[in-house]
Parts: C-alpha cells; sequence; structure tokens
C-alpha cells in the first residue's frame, strides 16, 4: 500500500480544524470550548508538519514549536479566566454567563 | 543592535517594573505604575529622533519608516494610557499595579515587535504577545462578575480567531514553502489558490483584532465591563497595530497583486460602518456607545485600505493618530466623570458644561473629532481617507461613508446636547485627578493641533508608505 500523500495529511488537518470549529460553536461548557480552541491550533500544527515533510523545509518545524509553545500560553491564560469566573459565579456554563447586553 | 533599541528598552522596562514591584512594601504600590509612565515617556522621545536601521536577522525584522511611525504611535499611546490608569481606585490596583503595568508593557512589547515583522513566525508569535496580556487585563478586577465574564468573552473570541489565522498562515507557508513575507508578496501574482485561502484566513483572524464587521461582538460587552483607562488604550493601540500588520501583509512588495484586496476590504468597510453606526444609536451607556462608534471608524479606516494605494495607507496611518487622541480623550473623559457619578450612563453626563467647564469643552472637542466637523484632527482624517478612496475609483464607498458619517454626527451630538442643554442634577465639580487631567489635556492638544495643522503628519505619513508599493 502507498504511503498517504500530503492531500491525505490536509484532510486530517481540516477534519480535526472543523471538528474544533464545531465544539467552540456548540458546547456551552466554558472548558469544551477551551477544548475546541485546542483542537483547532493542533489542526495548524499537524498541517505545518505536513508541509515541511512534503516541502523537505525546516521552517515549518520550527513555526510548529512556536504555535505549540503560544498554544499553551493561551490556554493557560483561559483556564485560570474560567477558574476565576467560576469563583465569582459558581458557573462555567456559557448560557449563564449573561450579565452584559445590549 | 540600534534597530533594536525600542524592543530591548520596554524589556528593561518590564524588568524594572518586576523587580520594583517585588521590593514594594504596604498596600498602596501604585508607584510602580509611575516608573512605568516615567520609563514610556523616555522612551517615547527616545523614539523620536530615531532613523531607520536596515534590516535585521535575515530580514524578517526590518525597522523602516512605517515601523518607526507605528512605535512612536504605540508608545505616545501607551503612555497616555498609564497616565490615565495611575490613579485608578480600588483595591486590583492598588495591590497589584505591578502586574497591571507589566501586562501593560508585555503588549506593547508585542506591538513594537509586530510593527517591524517581515516573517509569518515572527508575526504569528508578535501578535500573541500583544494579544495575551489583553485577556487578563480584560478581567483585572477579578473579584467583579462582570469584569471576568467580559475577559472570558474576549478570551474566546480572540483565542478562536488566533486558530483562524494561524490555520490561514499554515496555508500561506505550505503554498509559497517559505516564511518571510518577502517571498510571500513574490508568489502573490501567480495567485495560487491555497495562499488566497491562506491569506484571506489571515484576514479573518486580523478583523477580530481589529473588530471589524461581522468579528466584532467582544468589544461592547468587553469595553463596558473593563477598567476605563485600559479600554481608552485598547481601543486604540491593538487596532493601529492590526492596521500596521495589514499593510505588511497585503501590500508590501505586492505591486499590482494588491488590487485583489479591493473587494474583499471594501465589503468589509461597507458592513463594518452601517452596522457600527447603526447599532450605536440605541446606546445608552457611554462606553458602549464608543464602543459601537469605534467599530464605525475601523470601517472608515478600512475605506482608506480598500484606496490598495501609497496615498490610501498614508491617510489611514493619519486616521490611526486623529482616533488615537479622540477616542482616548473620550474614554478619559467618561472615566473622570463615572468615577464622580459612580455611573457610565449617558445620565451621568447631563449639566456637564454647567459643573466643569473645562472637562466639559474637552468632551465636545473630541466629539467633534470623532464626528468628523472642520477643525479638529477627525475631520482631516475622515476627508483625507475619502479623498484616498474617490482617486481610486470607489465612488460608492465614499457616499455611503459620508452618509453615515451624519447619523454617526447624531448620536455624537447627543451626548453633547446632555452636557451643555440638560440641567445638572448637581452644583458641584467634578473631581478630576491630576494625572488624568494631564491625559486629558494631552489628548485635546492633540485634537486640536492635528486639526488646525495636519500638514507636517500628512507629509510624514506619505512618506513612510510610499517605499509599500
Amino acid at each position: 500500500m502507498a504511503a498517504p500523500g500530503l492531500s491525505a495529511y490536509l484532510i486530517l488537518a481540516a477534519l480535526v480544524f472543523t471538528i474544533g470549529l464545531f465544539g467552540v460553536l456548540t458546547r456551552r461548557n466554558a472548558i469544551g470550548i477551551l477544548l475546541g480552541i485546542e483542537l483547532m491550533l493542533n489542526a495548524v500544527n499537524i498541517n505545518l508538519v505536513a508541509f515541511a515533510r512534503f516541502e523537505a523545509d525546516l521552517a515549518g518545524l520550527v513555526f510548529t514549536l512556536f504555535v505549540i509553545a503560544i498554544t499553551v500560553a493561551e490556554v493557560g491564560v483561559g483556564l485560570a479566566i474560567v477558574i476565576a469566573i467560576f469563583r465569582v459565579r459558581r458557573t462555567v456554563d456559557a448560557d449563564h454567563l449573561n450579565l452584559l447586553r445590549g | 543592535m540600534i534597530a533594536f533599541a525600542l524592543e530591548i528598552g520596554v524589556g528593561a522596562l518590564m524588568l524594572l517594573v518586576f523587580i520594583a514591584t517585588l521590593v514594594a512594601r504596604g498596600d498602596d504600590r501604585r508607584w510602580v505604575g509611575w516608573l512605568a509612565a516615567a520609563g514610556t515617556l523616555a522612551l517615547t522621545l527616545l523614539a523620536l529622533p530615531l532613523s531607520p536601521a536596515p534590516a535585521q536577522l535575515g530580514g524578517a525584522f526590518v525597522q523602516d519608516g512605517l515601523a518607526l511611525f507605528a512605535k512612536r504611535l504605540f508608545l505616545a499611546a501607551t503612555f497616555i494610557g498609564l497616565l490615565g490608569g495611575l490613579s485608578l481606585p480600588g483595591r486590583p490596583f492598588l495591590r497589584r499595579a505591578g502586574e497591571y503595568h507589566i501586562l501593560v508593557l508585555a503588549s506593547l512589547l508585542g506591538m513594537l515587535v509586530l510593527a517591524s515583522a517581515r516573517d509569518l513566525v515572527l508575526l504569528f508569535v508578535a501578535f500573541e504577545l500583544m494579544s495575551i496580556p489583553l485577556y487578563i487585563l480584560a478581567g483585572f478586577a477579578k473579584r467583579e462578575a462582570g469584569a471576568v465574564e467580559a475577559a472570558l468573552k474576549f478570551f474566546l473570541v480572540g483565542s478562536v480567531s488566533s486558530a483562524v489565522m494561524a490555520y490561514g498562515l499554515s496555508f500561506v507557508y505550505g503554498a509559497v514553502r517559505t516564511t518571510s513575507l518577502a517571498g510571500v508578496a513574490k508568489a502573490m501574482p501567480d495567485g495560487d489558490g491555497l495562499l488566497i485561502l491562506g491569506l484571506l484566513a489571515v484576514f479573518g483572524g486580523f478583523g477580530f483584532k481589529i473588530a471589524a464587521f461581522p468579528f466584532h461582538m467582544w468589544v461592547p460587552d468587553t469595553y463596558e465591563a473593563a477598567p476605563t483607562p485600559f479600554v481608552a488604550w485598547l481601543s486604540v493601540t491593538p487596532k493601529a497595530a492590526g492596521f500596521v500588520a495589514l499593510f505588511r501583509v497585503y501590500f508590501e512588495g505586492m505591486g499590482t497583486a494588491v488590487s485583489f484586496w479591493v473587494p474583499v476590504a471594501a465589503g468589509l468597510a461597507t458592513l463594518t460602518i452601517v452596522a457600527g453606526n447603526l447599532m450605536a444609536l440605541p446606546q445608552q451607556n457611554a462606553k458602549r456607545l464608543l464602543a459601537y462608534s469605534g467599530i464605525a471608524h475601523i470601517g472608515y479606516m478600512l475605506v482608506g485600505f480598500a484606496a490598495t494605494s501609497a496615498s490610501g495607507t498614508a491617510m489611514v496611518l493619519f486616521y490611526l493618530v486623529a482616533y488615537v487622541f479622540g477616542n482616548m480623550g473620550a474614554f478619559l473623559v467618561v472615566e473622570a466623570v463615572a468615577r464622580s457619578e459612580g455611573s457610565e450612563h449617558l445620565a451621568a453626563f447631563r449639566g456637564l458644561a454647567q459643573r466643569s467647564p473645562l472637562l466639559a469643552l474637552a468632551m465636545l472637542l473630541f466629539l467633534l473629532s470623532l464626528g468628523g466637523i472642520p477643525f479638529v484632527a477627525g475631520f482631516w482624517a475622515k476627508l483625507y481617507v475619502f479623498w484616498a478612496a474617490a482617486t481610486a475609483g470607489l465612488y460608492w464607498l465614499v457616499l455611503l461613508g459620508a452618509l453615515l458619517t451624519v447619523v454617526a454626527l447624531f448620536y455624537y451630538l447627543i451626548v453633547a446636547k446632555r452636557m451643555y442643554i440638560e440641567a445638572p442634577p448637581a452644583t458641584t465639580r467634578v473631581p478630576l485627578e491630576p494625572m488624568l487631567a494631564l491625559a486629558v489635556l494631552l489628548c485635546a492638544l492633540g485634537v486640536v493641533i492635528l486639526g488646525v495643522y495636519p500638514k507636517p503628519l500628512v507629509m510624514a505619513a506619505l512618506r513612510v508608505a510610499a517605499p509599500l508599493f
């Protein structure tokens, strides 16, 4: 069996990205939304690594490392905000977070 | 090394504020804020005589005229923003003043690097360095339900947009096989589908950050609940940084291929101007009103962007400077009134002209500038942007923008009517902290000077924009 080509990886990444975006849009729980964002950023990594592998270019791998580091920083801040919100409101459900309107 | 002088300076200032926070004793640590503000002022003055330097890091970091123009603007705006926030009352700002200022400086560092980035990786890292501290700052009063909720909304929308942008960047990289923006510009005329798709996704990511419709929904909530001096700064500097990055990615070195972006930018501009102005009309909270009016202003800047010419770019730069002074000033007056009246409702402005004539006059100047009345900065900004768009043949966009300027004037003048015509609820003066007053004065001076004598800044903007095309 032939090894999968570049387009197979791109389709996989597009699937992961779409699942993440779907999660962000439909989940009501803030942690669930965070997981969706994580999936979207990991789709980026799959893309970058696939391009780097098939174009034999190292820059994509370096880019991936930066994306991973930034994802961690971002999710760290996100979890901190979720914890702060839970302390004040005792809920992390997006439907109950509706103080600001208009 | 001279090319990195400002970035190193801001980094050193962060360290200094950090050490000062460690040695600070007692419950009121706001004095570290003075250190941050003084340092930013020193860096602003240092930035003025700097001249362009050769590209560094293999062309990834450029210190050209555009970068310097933008960096001076970011530093000056941050100085005014810090000045306005020095006397913030409330426990979080007393005890955790060090954190507040380090985060502002970290975000400023991200903006400075972003203005110079000519490489996809550096661009993305700088973009995130600018954005992540903003999420924390929005929820800085972490015991207040509204503030943390605003921070969560801002974070979720911001990080989804970052993910979309990173996804787009990965396609751009895949299409051109290099992370250098010069390589992207070279590949653009071929119009590779993957490259176009990637650049469109990146445009969406930037759209969130500059708050263009339909990516604007975080703006009013975040502005309403976050501390006002921070909002004054948030409403202008990250947007200015976003526009500079847009120019770098979509214009620099692309030649005639820039015309591809005309329909994209013109469409976004139309939606943003219409949506921002119409949604501002029914607002009764001063911060929400300014939030929606700010969205409309982003639309006017996109009109200049849609001109895709050197003069259009220069006029957006001029608009950004006028917008920095006008919008920051208006938010700082809202802060002064809200601190005295305990409310950001428009009713708090009733009879302000009788209570504090100078404060009311300053607010009137800012509103007139935002509305685009002659002889204050905003008038020239709008005129120049429309002129650039008309030169590029976008007459319908100019007509639409001019029509909605009238709508905008209506809601700005409602605030003016409250200040000048309605009777005041009390006769006492609105107390004004000296540093907040100084920040308002600086903004008012900027608006008036640019309104009376805009020529030097217009010339400077034209000079720095010309090499992009």
